[in-house]
């Protein structure tokens, strides 16, 4: 019979919880409900750990002034404000008080709603409930049990690298790493492109006791594999560090957007056994299955590669699993990352074939406009471009490339699309500036909300009334210091 | 593209005697199928587990040959007659023998399966035991975990066969539905988190509370 009884908070708050049997356990702690589950109780499997004072220290320290989710104000993270601790709040599920009675563990709000399956997620699996763990959807054998809906497309996937190498890129600035970031770490809801970053109780906080974590197979970094049998105290162990979380997080974005593994290929590493053979695939000797150089790990099929990612993932992707891979210090930044999907993003084209399951795709190589999920090629008069160059300052009439953007019918542009020195994250007004539309077979740039927005000829285009996108036109899309000049390219 | 996932076989080898008839063999029924839909509830074990059921009364065989999880069938289970666990470890050895893919220089090798053997009695073919038992031992060809169920089972013979045993006090519905929920927990996470060093021994969850680990 379910129990509610009480937990009694650092401060003095008193929370009631539901004992139950066989409570869910993971590899550090186990967890009991809210009678209303809202929030969830947390204890640790080890009462070492949990009777530690490091412990204590450490989570004290994530929840007060590392934490991201709570603005400075109210005792989180230095320069916080509201807005930016709501906009993470969605982003982690971020422990929120220690429970020092009846022993000592942690208490974290539960998952939003949309990272439970409901009951129509599924026909054959009984999932109704369960957390939306990633290798339900970057699973090819796990993805075809799920109903079309659930698994999203390309674009969905896309949007949630993003938020996730965003998350990451928040914890690393404030020098924290997460040192456990997998598969079961990290939930996605490809419905809405959205994912939440759990199991934040292991962090490395800087200047205090790092926890007892190797992290979970397939996302241990290959110098923490290598060194794990070293003793504790050897400084030639490699232990969880923002360096490792890059690994884990590359290989989830891999994960993401091409449904394989990076590493898991034919090659055999070992005869002897296959706990060998793995440990030198994950280790020592792990290579990635598209490193260009060395092909022994390279699957004789490989529907989608990461050039088809566009020129930004690739070279990114070419970072972390081959100069990077055993060498920690190449290793791409989260922040690199964030920019690479960004930019990435403004790449994205929609596939006109109705039928393709990815739906859209990134539009790198406009000579050969093919979508590599489906090979349904697009038409010339649906390929237009917007290159943008930003002033240079002090130097008037100069004007260097800032980026393209790939257009569809019906697109947003945002104040990042019109504006130098703007960057898509927190900070940022997300409202839409401008928007693309097409008009029997014309395509025009509909101005929002943007001053200074002018016609080739320099007539002042005013908020409703649109420039008309040809190619080779040239305009400016926004007045100001540091607003875009635009050049069209269509077709081509 | 082929998957390159690696397979945990699993195989589970239980006791269908005389001694089994009536509320205990309904519970291992039942078990596994809470089994199962535990398994398919779990993104890796339903990537990575197969599953292979082997039942022994007077004599021994597979019932279920291993199968990934989304083609299992749950087999039918009757009780009756006597305890040939010494069959049961032949059908085992040839079953991983025939099933399991070896580590070679051509061929990515399945992970050592996991067994898990539930009996309530001792081996009625003594001597037939006595020959597979030490030929399991020397294999070394699975990680074998094995329960005594209820105070009749011989859990000396069973330390034969391997060094994970443990005990559970009573055939009871309620103890069966824990130590198959037990089994569905290490199997979860042996599909994790296998040990990536070599030679490590097999990690898993605690015991349910009321099982005790036979030293």
């Amino acid at each position: 019979m379910p129990v509610t009884v009480e937990a009694v908070l650092s401060d003095g708050r008193k929370l009631p919880y539901v004992i139950q049997d066989n409570p869910p356990r993971g590899g550090m702690k186990y967890t009991y409900f809210a009678p209303d589950k809202s929030y969830v109780v947390q204890f640790f499997n080890n009462p070492m750990i949990a009777a530690d004072p490091d412990t204590h220290k450490r989570l004290e320290a994530i929840i007060g002034k590392y934490n991201p989710t709570r603005p400075e104000s109210e005792g989180g993270a230095p320069g916080n404000s509201p807005a930016m601790a709501a906009y993470f709040a969605d982003r982690f599920c971020w422990p929120v008080a220690t429970v020092q009675s009846p022993e000592f563990g942690i208490v974290c709000p539960a998952y939003p709603e949309n990272f439970f399956f409901t009951e129509e997620a599924s026909v054959v699996l009984p999932l109704k409930g369960r957390d939306k763990r990633s290798k339900w959807f970057t699973s090819m054998r796990n993805r075809q049990y799920l109903e079309p809906d659930e698994v999203g497309d390309f674009r969905a996937m896309l949007e949630l690298s993003m938020s996730l190498a965003r998350s990451v890129r928040r914890m690393h600035q404030a020098g924290l790493a997460h040192s456990d970031l997998s598969c079961n770490n990290v939930l996605i809801d490809p419905r809405s492109g959205r994912c939440v970053v759990i199991d934040i109780d292991s962090l490395v906080v800087p200047g205090l006791f790092p926890p007892e974590v190797v992290g979970t197979h397939g996302y241990i970094a290959p110098e923490v594999l290598e060194t794990l049998d070293l003793p504790a105290d050897s400084p030639d162990r490699k232990s969880p560090c923002a360096y490792t979380d890059l690994h884990a997080l590359a290989v989830l974005l891999y994960e993401y957007l091409l449904m394989r593994h990076p590493l898991e290929g034919p090659k055999i590493y070992s005869a002897n056994s296959p706990e060998e053979d793995d440990y030198l695939a994950f280790g020592p000797r792990a290579t990635f299955i598209e490193d260009p150089r060395d092909t022994s790990n390279r699957p004789p099929d490989l529907p989608l590669t990461i050039h088809d990612m566009g020129p930004y993932l690739e070279d990114l992707f070419l970072r972390a699993f081959v100069d990077g891979l055993h060498c920690p210090e190449r290793r791409p930044a989260a922040m690199e990352w964030e920019k690479g999907l960004i930019k990435t993003w403004d790449l994205l084209h929609p596939c006109e074939n109705p039928d393709c399951a990815a739906k859209w795709f990134v539009l790198h190589d406009v000579k050969h406009p093919v979508c590599p999920f489906c090979g349904t090629p697009v038409k010339r008069e649906n390929i237009v471009r917007l290159h943008l160059k930003s002033p240079v300052r002090g130097r008037r009439g100069q004007w260097v490339p800032a980026g393209e953007v790939d257009v569809f019918h019906k697109m947003p542009l945002f104040r990042w699309h019109i504006q130098a020195n703007t960057f898509p994250d927190e900070k940022t007004d997300a409202s839409m500036q401008a928007y693309i539309y097409r008009q029997g077979g014309q395509w025009l740039l509909v101005n929002q909300r943007i001053h200074g927005m002018t016609t080739p000829g320099g007539a002042v285009v005013p908020a409703g009334k649109a420039v008309w996108l040809q190619d080779g036109t040239l305009f400016r899309v926004s007045g100001g210091e540091g607003g875009y000049l635009v050049k069209v390219s269509c077709g081509r | 593209m082929a998957d390159y996932t690696r397979r945990l076989p699993v195989y589970l080898l239980l006791d269908c005697s005389g001694s089994m008839m009536g509320e205990p063999i309904e519970a291992v029924r039942q078990g596994v199928k809470a089994l199962l839909s535990e398994l398919k509830g779990d993104p890796q074990a339903l990537e990575t587990a197969y599953l292979s059921v082997i039942t022994f009364d007077s004599s021994a065989r597979q019932v279920m040959p291993l199968t990934e999880l989304m083609q299992f069938q749950e087999p039918q289970v009757n009780a009756g007659g006597a305890t040939a666990l010494g069959g049961a470890l032949n059908v085992l050895m040839e079953c991983v023998e025939r099933e399991v893919r070896q580590c070679t220089e051509t061929q990515k090798g399945d992970w050592r399966p996991l067994v898990f053997l539930l009996t309530d009695g001792s081996p009625t073919d003594v001597e037939t035991f006595g020959k597979a038992s030490r030929a399991i031992r020397e294999m070394k060809a699975a990680n074998i975990v094995a329960c005594a169920a209820g105070a009749k089972a011989d859990t000396a013979c069973l330390k034969q066969i391997t060094d994970n045993v443990l005990m559970m006090n009573t055939l009871s519905a309620g103890d069966l539905a824990r130590f198959f929920a037990w089994v569905s927990g290490s199997i979860r996470m042996s599909s994790k988190g296998m040990d990536a060093k070599p030679g490590g021994p097999v990690q898993l969850p605690p015991p349910p509370d009321g099982f005790v680990v036979v030293p």
